[in-house]
């Protein structure tokens, strides 16, 4: 092992345990990553920042042996390698914790950590001491989690503790965290970060991809930015700041992230009486045309359980939905869309996409009922309705025919939005709308709210983000525990009391 | 916004669908050709009646397989709907109905069955390999219970001799796949319907959220695989002339078969009408060249198992590149 210095700038001279020459990828005539130069020091973190599609996940794909380059030196530890296959990257101990958790639901924690390296004596397996093994890493790591229960009982975050734990053991060198808070709560967020400090210090180096800025300026020892596959520069965190970095990125200021316009308020759209349902109780509220109403709290504090019941999808328990004055039945999601509600949900893979399907079809789920010419559906205007969506939102993608799965985070966010313009609403409900999503995109979801407003729309916006929800909402709920806790006007409180009101302090 | 789009670029899904499409077609043209060149007697006119006739039936359930497979799905009961239905239309022929009647009726009895299936589970939420695999059993039994385990003579003329007759010099009953595959190609492919079956196989909770009855659609695809199945059921009582509830043994195995040779994924979402059809006629020119050829009938078995994993494997490959 190294003998540990914590000041970056010394290991400046040292070898670097990676390094990229002109690294270089390209699908047919498209570069997915320009040549690019880059070397990370032994034991540090180094952040990697940059918009969906600006070349990322292609330089981690790279890295781990998924795809191979098309140009350029990869140079591990002083000597050029490879790198065709994921198994030749773990061999030389390089591993990455994805975003989404890539490990056995039906197996027990234990089981997961030492998949592929199990402990066998006479042919039969260890079953008792691999529990016992894991529980101590586990603990060890200072991840409050039982060995021996089922990983799919634990909550994403958990398991994206587990997959961490997993990807730190056999003598890992080097180990990509892509964008591994997105899920996590705060405290499970401070779990990880405690790790990824305690294996830097064991000499590890870290690549840390995010598109949250302070997470960068918390945790990085140095950052790389990204942009349309360049590498556009490479900083000291001390020697920067937010402000470059966005620039660096996109061109663009941090105020003119958070595009807020006064909006005149009109009619009341929705108002819950009493609400209950399964996972939230007692929940009364008004959205009026043009108003953005904030939903903040903790990840399962009941806020997306509301949601679902407003749009139908969950059976209410107690209390009522009034729509535009009337009290209403929301028997089931198509209810609720004949109304002119519009639900963006919160997983966009598990509930907002048909992702092996057409990005076309996707815009157009919502509205085959609309667009038939006798018993088959009108195709030019299925065509046309599709081109505009993605020619509005800007969907980077070559046809409406390509699946929703080939498009990033950002991109299918806007598809799931587009299906929602393309059949008009008059309240849309976004859930997490920007989780994954880098801040270009933000920029124009965010937009895209003003102009939703300007049009007579009402807009429910739940997040765990604070700042987005504070920016942006005329009136912020905090939910706790199934509960509405505080409601504020637009900046009334401070960040401090309301997240004191969602942790319950 | 920034990005140009160009509507007009080239649907890549549709091209490759295109192209399995032509290599299948590809594929039977090549065994046609070489069964002609091999034995005088595959390429005469008797052999070529006698092959469509073969290959209907299964191509019918095909098409209703592949409708059950695309929302992630499998109807195992094929081949005892098929059974069953020949006692129930051969009943009702005995017992003096006319023939449209008799027809409708067991028509019914399929969609009935279908939707049973649909009960089970939307309703129950039992897995679809379990309420299927139920049925073929006890649809059997049923069978069997009703006809005393004797086989029914059909006595009426009119109805055996559709199967034996032809149209414009093809067989009545591959007329029959004609008539089922039209409209099916427009349901799947051109109307709304199709495009909610997709979603519902692809990722059912996006499909409900989207406003699609996820349910209604369950309950129409292995309604019509069932109703298909009963018009099999008819076809094979009028070419046998006989209602027995032991017949249409293994064709569920044979319809699977058909389905996903013809390029339908078992993870759903993705299939065709077209590809299914060529796959029953591609087992069934196998089935009736090893006839000709004198090969042994348990080699045909060989063959269509080879056959299914070559053809998969490719399919697999041409996914993964893409």
């Amino acid at each position: 092992m190294r003998s540990g210095s914590p000041d970056a700038s010394s290991n400046a001279d040292a070898q670097p345990i990676l390094e990229l020459r002109e690294l270089e990828k390209r699908y047919g005539f498209i570069q997915a990553l320009k040549p690019a130069s880059l070397a990370f020091r032994r034991g540090e973190i180094h952040a990697i920042v940059g918009e969906n599609g600006a070349g990322k996940s292609t330089l981690i794909k790279l890295l781990t042996g998924v795809i191979r380059r098309t140009g350029g030196k990869i140079v591990w530890n002083g000597a050029e390698v490879e790198l065709a296959t994921p198994n030749e990257a773990i061999a030389h101990g390089i591993n990455a914790v994805h975003q989404e958790v890539v490990l056995c639901r039906h197996l027990s924690v234990a089981a997961n950590i030492f998949l592929g390296d199990e402990a066998v004596k006479f042919g039969l397996l260890q079953k008792r001491e691999m529990t016992r093994a894991a529980q101590k890493i586990l603990d060890d790591m200072g991840f409050n989690l039982p060995a021996d229960i089922l990983l799919g009982d634990l909550t994403i975050g958990q398991q994206q503790l587990v997959a961490t734990a997993r990807a730190s053991l056999r003598g890992t060198k080097f180990i990509i965290f892509d964008e591994p808070t997105a899920y996590l709560t705060r405290s499970e967020a401070a779990q990880l970060f405690a790790l990824i400090r305690r294996l830097k210090d064991e000499g590890v180096t870290i690549v840390y991809i995010s598109h949250r800025m302070e997470e960068v300026f918390e945790l990085a020892d140095r950052v790389s930015v990204l942009r349309d596959g360049t590498l556009v520069g490479t900083r000291n965190i001390s020697d920067t700041n937010d402000a470059e970095l966005v620039a660096l990125m996109i061109n663009r200021s941090l105020e003119q992230i958070y595009h807020k316009e006064a909006i005149p308020l009109g009619k009341v759209l929705l108002e819950t009486r009493n609400l209950s349902g399964k996972g939230f109780n007692n929940v009364s509220l008004t959205v009026r045309a043009g108003e953005i109403v904030g939903l903040y709290g903790l990840i399962g504090a009941g806020r997306s359980e509301f949601a679902l019941s407003v749009f139908g999808r969950n059976p209410k328990t107690a209390g009522d939905i009034v729509w535009q004055g009337n009290v209403v039945d929301m028997r089931n999601e198509r209810t609720a869309i004949d109304l002119g509600i519009a639900l963006a949900p919160e997983s966009r893979r598990d509930q907002g996409l048909n992702l092996n399907l057409p990005i076309g079809l996707n815009i157009n789920l919502p509205v085959y009922d609309q667009i038939n010419s006798g018993i088959v559906v009108n195709a030019g205007e299925e065509k046309r309705r599709a081109d505009q969506q993605i020619k509005d939102l800007g969907i980077k993608t070559p046809s409406r025919n390509s699946l929703a799965s080939s498009m990033s985070g950002g991109n299918q966010q806007k598809i799931v939005i587009g299906k929602w313009l393309n059949h008009g609403a008059e309240l849309f409900i976004f859930d997490e709308p920007t989780v994954g999503v880098d801040v270009g995109t933000k920029a124009e979801i965010y937009r895209l709210f003003a102009k939703l407003l300007k049009n007579g729309a009402g807009i429910i916006l739940i997040s765990s983000y604070l700042p987005e929800v504070y920016e942006l909402a005329d009136t912020l709920h905090v939910f706790r525990d199934g509960h509405l806790v505080g409601s504020q006007a637009y900046r009334e409180k401070t960040h401090e009391d309301i997240l004191a009101e969602a942790i319950g302090v | 916004m920034t990005t140009e789009v160009t509507p007009t670029s080239v649907a890549p899904k549709r091209n490759f669908n295109f192209l399995f499409a032509l290599t299948l077609v590809g594929l039977l043209l090549l065994l046609c050709i070489v069964l002609s060149i091999a034995t005088p007697s595959f390429a005469t006119g008797n052999n070529i009646s006698n092959l469509l006739r073969q290959g209907s039936m299964i191509a019918i359930l095909a098409i209703g397989q592949t409708f059950v497979i695309i929302t992630a799905g499998i109807d195992l009961s094929v081949g005892a709907v098929v059974g069953f239905s020949t006692v129930v239309v051969a009943g009702l022929l005995q017992a003096g109905v006319p023939i449209p009647i008799a027809i409708l009726i067991t028509l019914a009895v399929g969609l009935a069955i279908g939707c049973f299936h649909a009960f089970g589970i939307v309703k129950m939420g039992l897995p679809p390999f379990i309420i299927t695999l139920a049925t073929l059993t006890s649809l059997r039994g049923i069978g069997l219970l009703i006809t005393n385990g004797s086989t029914i003579n059909i006595t009426n003329e009119a109805f055996t001799l559709f199967s034996r007759e032809s149209f414009l010099g093809v067989p009545n009953l591959f007329w029959m796949v004609v008539i089922v595959a039209i409209p099916a190609f427009v349901f799947l492919h051109l109307s709304k319907w199709g495009r909610y079956l997709y979603a519902v196989g692809s990722n059912p909770e996006a499909a409900r959220l989207s406003g699609v009855s996820v349910p209604k659609m369950i309950f129409i695809a292995y309604g019509l695989s069932s109703m298909f199945a009963a018009f099999v059921g008819v076809m094979l009582a009028a070419r046998l002339g006989v209602g027995n509830a032991t017949q249409g043994d293994g064709w569920e195995l044979q319809a699977i078969a058909s389905t996903v040779i013809g390029g339908t994924s078992l993870f759903g979402a993705i299939g065709s009408v077209h590809g299914p059809l060529i796959g029953a006629f591609i087992l069934a020119t196998i089935a009736n060249g090893a006839n000709l050829l004198n090969v042994n009938s348990f080699w045909q078995r060989i063959i269509t198992g080879v056959l299914i994993i070559v053809i998969v494997f490719f399919d697999q490959l041409r996914r993964r590149n893409r």
